[in-house]
């Protein structure tokens, strides 16, 4: 998931919180090892490799692409977990890089979920075309990290992977769970804001680091799979608080998304979020 | 202490011609702070007449973390972000720090010229310099004996002339933290001036008294540090600007000393108060006792006690809303500072030679006392509301503690010392 | 404390040190105070050492020679 991944349990036990530690560890592994498009041995990579032909997928693996469907078609289009393709045709490292059409073109003729046949537990993919899950396999994996953890002890729990959370509280005393909201600018440095959490997630999008520069223009590095260009005018950061990590982490892309719009996209969810533009 | 070389000349052992090395070497450590390496040298070369020059040369090596002066988030557990980082808190990183490394060089020189029987005359100088700082003066002290060489009376003055280029420029005082910064230097002036006395009670006493002033002006600022400003809804510190000092202060000293000789011990016993026109005000009291251990060796156990009030314009923090101070500064060395020290020294002779091998070991603990300094003019009529957000900071601080010692550091040190005549 | 007062307190300290000593020191009652050990400061270089830690970490100074060196920590 390369990024770190924190657990915290409230609890005076050592051996619970050792325990939770482990089971949350032992499935953000399986998880990843199961969905990540950079292993050779997984069910992603079969699906990206089976030049045309249909795979079939077990029931994780359906909830996840039946989640990704629903996603796509009321975003109309914006969501496609078929868009990775596009980053071969930018580079995001903060320099000069003029766009090249062709490129972008040719990037945009591999994008499209709805160029994909899903139906009963069956993907058949066009050749050429790839799914990518990072979007959603890391909230996923926390949801499906703090299931684990409730197995194994009732005490308030948190799991942070790499910034997209989810808690369940309240701890002892009941104090909610303080979760900062990072300084786009300064990583690392003091947080702007100060969430309270009992129960549910946050998950956090934003376009701040990664960015390249077209005719001095400030692009990020969140592409439109409809246009293949960055999205424009979106917030640095866009924090949602939702009941499970997966909602709040789509939500937060898909108001990234919606660029200008973001705002007024999450009033109109009516979903508790927080900009820093 | 300022005291050393003012005793009484009749009461030294008369001095032969020749040479003296002396070699220290510094090992310093901070918990989770910083880190410092020194080796120093003194060269020594005594005159027939009671001339002496002394040379000496020491590098600092510097590394590590120091506080910014900015209030920790103590309360926050975690971070969401878009970054991939999740900065969970532990108590070990709640004081937000900045990491430096420094290496500073100083040599020294001084001259010891006797003029008659009773007056002698000391000139030294000196220059150190590290990569932000640099350090040039000199000094002049005359001792002379009174009484029948009971007494001897020392008055010395010293001049610095100092400059200030911090890495990356020179802040605005009481500024955002992000603005831009002004490049070259700044200078300090410093001129002090002493005076002292030293009696020879007894055979087995002597006292010594020393008061002392001096007179600092020019770039007085820690560049480096900052003052947080709170969100007083949340308490949560949000933003931060740059600290900002005088630009001059006038420090006073006064140091009392005694070295008792009992039946088989010496007892040295120091009390300094001190007190400057930035309302910090200090009591020191350290207790020294050598206790040989046969002919060639001696142990030396050592506790100093230190408690300082805070500067008028130290605060812990400042809140959004009212106008900025003239001058605020969050540096814990400027706070209501309490220092315990222990430890202790293990001296002994090599055999067959004559040289000394010291090696001293100690531990410090600093903290600051819990209550916010009642100092007025922080917020220039929001005085009251002011007050209680300084409660309510340090409440904050206790409740993450449970002690409010949240600020105390530990410090370690390990000093080894030989020195030889020759 | 007043200005004043600390002054008068600074004078009184440096009488009450003369005053104890009305006692003649005869030369055969030096052997003692011949030690090298016998003085405010019987190891100069921890002196220095101490001097500087404690300028860097505290906000007082001195007790310092006033010839002592600077740095950028007070």
């Amino acid at each position: 998931m390369a990024s770190p991944c924190d657990v915290l349990v409230d609890t005076d036990d050592e051996g619970v919180a050792r325990a939770a530690v482990e089971a949350a560890r032992d499935e953000a592994l399986r998880v990843e090892r199961k969905f990540s498009r950079y292993r050779d041995d997984n069910i992603v990579h079969a699906i990206n490799h089976a030049e045309g032909r249909p795979v079939a997928v077990d029931d994780e693996t359906a909830g996840l692409l039946d989640y990704a469907a629903t996603c796509h078609e009321i975003s109309d289009g914006r969501f496609d977990i078929t868009s990775g393709v596009l980053r071969r045709a930018w580079v995001f490292d903060g320099r000069e890089h003029p766009p090249d059409p062709r490129a972008i073109a040719a990037a945009l003729a591999l994008v499209g979920w709805s160029r994909a046949t899903w139906r009963e537990h069956t993907l058949t993919l066009p050749a050429g075309m790839e799914i990518d899950l990072g979007g959603i396999g890391k909230e996923y994996a926390v949801d499906r990290a703090a299931a684990r953890i409730a197995e194994v002890t009732g005490a308030a729990c948190l799991a942070n992977f790499g910034g997209d959370l989810r808690a369940r509280g309240p701890r002892r005393g009941g104090r909610p769970w303080f979760v900062g909201v990072e300084n786009p600018a300064a990583p690392g440095s003091v947080p702007l804001r100060r969430l309270e959490l009992a129960h549910g997630a946050l998950a956090t999008s934003g376009d701040a680091r990664r960015f390249v520069l077209v005719n001095g223009r400030r692009l990020g590095h969140i592409l439109d799979p409809r246009t293949g260009w960055p999205v424009e005018g979106a917030p640095r950061s866009v924090t949602v608080m939702a009941g499970s990590c997966i909602e709040a982490g789509t939500l937060a892309t898909l108001a990234i998304l919606r660029g200008a719009g973001a705002a007024r996209f999450l009033e109109e969810q009516g979903v508790q979020h927080w900009l820093i533009e | 202490m300022l005291l050393a070389g003012t005793l009484p000349a009749a009461a030294q052992a008369p001095v032969a011609a020749g040479w003296q090395l002396e070699a220290t070497g510094l090992l310093y450590g901070e918990q989770a702070r910083a880190r410092v390496v020194e080796p120093m040298g003194r060269l020594t070369r005594l005159f027939a007449n009671g001339r002496a020059l002394s040379l000496g040369l020491a590098v600092d090596a510097i590394t590590g973390a120091s506080p910014t002066g900015a209030l920790p988030s103590g309360q926050v557990q975690t971070t969401t972000s878009a970054s991939g980082a999740t900065t969970t808190s532990s108590s070990a990183s709640l004081l937000p720090t900045h990491p430096f490394e420094d290496l500073r060089t100083a040599v020294d020189a001084s001259w010891v010229e006797p003029l008659g029987t009773l007056l002698s005359a000391t000139t030294s100088a000196h220059y150190s310099r590290e990569q932000d700082y640099a350090s040039l003066g000199g000094g002049l002290k005359s001792s002379i004996d009174l009484l029948g060489r009971r007494v001897t009376l020392t008055v010395g003055g010293g001049y610095n002339h100092d400059r200030v280029f911090p890495t990356g420029g020179t802040p605005v005082g009481l500024a955002p933290d992000s603005d831009p910064r002004v490049p070259g230097e700044n200078p300090k002036e410093v001129a002090t001036g002493l005076v002292g006395l030293a009696h020879v009670v007894n055979r087995r006493w002597l006292l010594g008294v020393t008061a002392s002033e001096s007179r600092e002006r020019g770039y007085l600022t820690d560049p480096y540090k900052v003052v947080s400003l709170v969100d007083p809804a949340t308490l949560l510190p949000d933003a931060q600007v740059t600290e900002k000092r005088p630009a001059t202060r006038r420090r006073d000293d006064v140091l009392g000393s005694s070295v008792y000789h009992l039946q088989h011990d010496i007892l040295y016993l120091n009390y300094r108060y001190y007190w400057d026109d930035w309302g910090v005000r200090s009591h020191t009291l350290d207790f020294k006792l050598r206790h040989d251990l046969g002919a060639a060796a001696w142990v030396q156990p050592h506790v100093r006690v230190y408690g300082q009030a805070p500067a008028w314009f130290f605060v812990y923090g400042l809140t959004h809303g009212p106008p900025l101070p003239a001058f605020a500064s969050a540096d814990e060395r400027l706070g209501p500072l309490r220092t315990t020290t222990f430890g202790g020294t293990y001296g002994f002779h090599v055999p067959g030679s004559r040289g000394e091998f010291t090696l001293r070991a100690e531990f410090m603990y600093q903290w600051l006392v819990g209550h916010p300094p009642e100092a007025a003019g922080t917020s220039g009529g929001g005085g009251g509301g002011d007050h209680d957000l300084r409660r309510a900071i340090a409440a904050e601080a206790e409740g993450t503690e449970g002690n409010g010692r949240q600020f105390g550091t530990s410090i370690g040190t390990l000093l080894i010392g030989y020195s030889v005549p020759f | 404390m007043t200005s004043r007062r600390r002054t008068w307190l600074a004078a009184l300290v440096l009488v009450a040190t003369v005053i104890p000593g009305c006692a003649t020191v005869h030369p055969w009652d030096r052997d003692l105070l011949a030690k090298k050990s016998m003085r405010f400061a019987p190891l100069p270089h921890e002196l220095a050492v101490d001097d500087h830690i404690y300028f860097s970490k505290e906000g007082s100074a001195g007790g310092m020679d006033a010839a002592g060196g600077g740095c950028g920590c007070n």
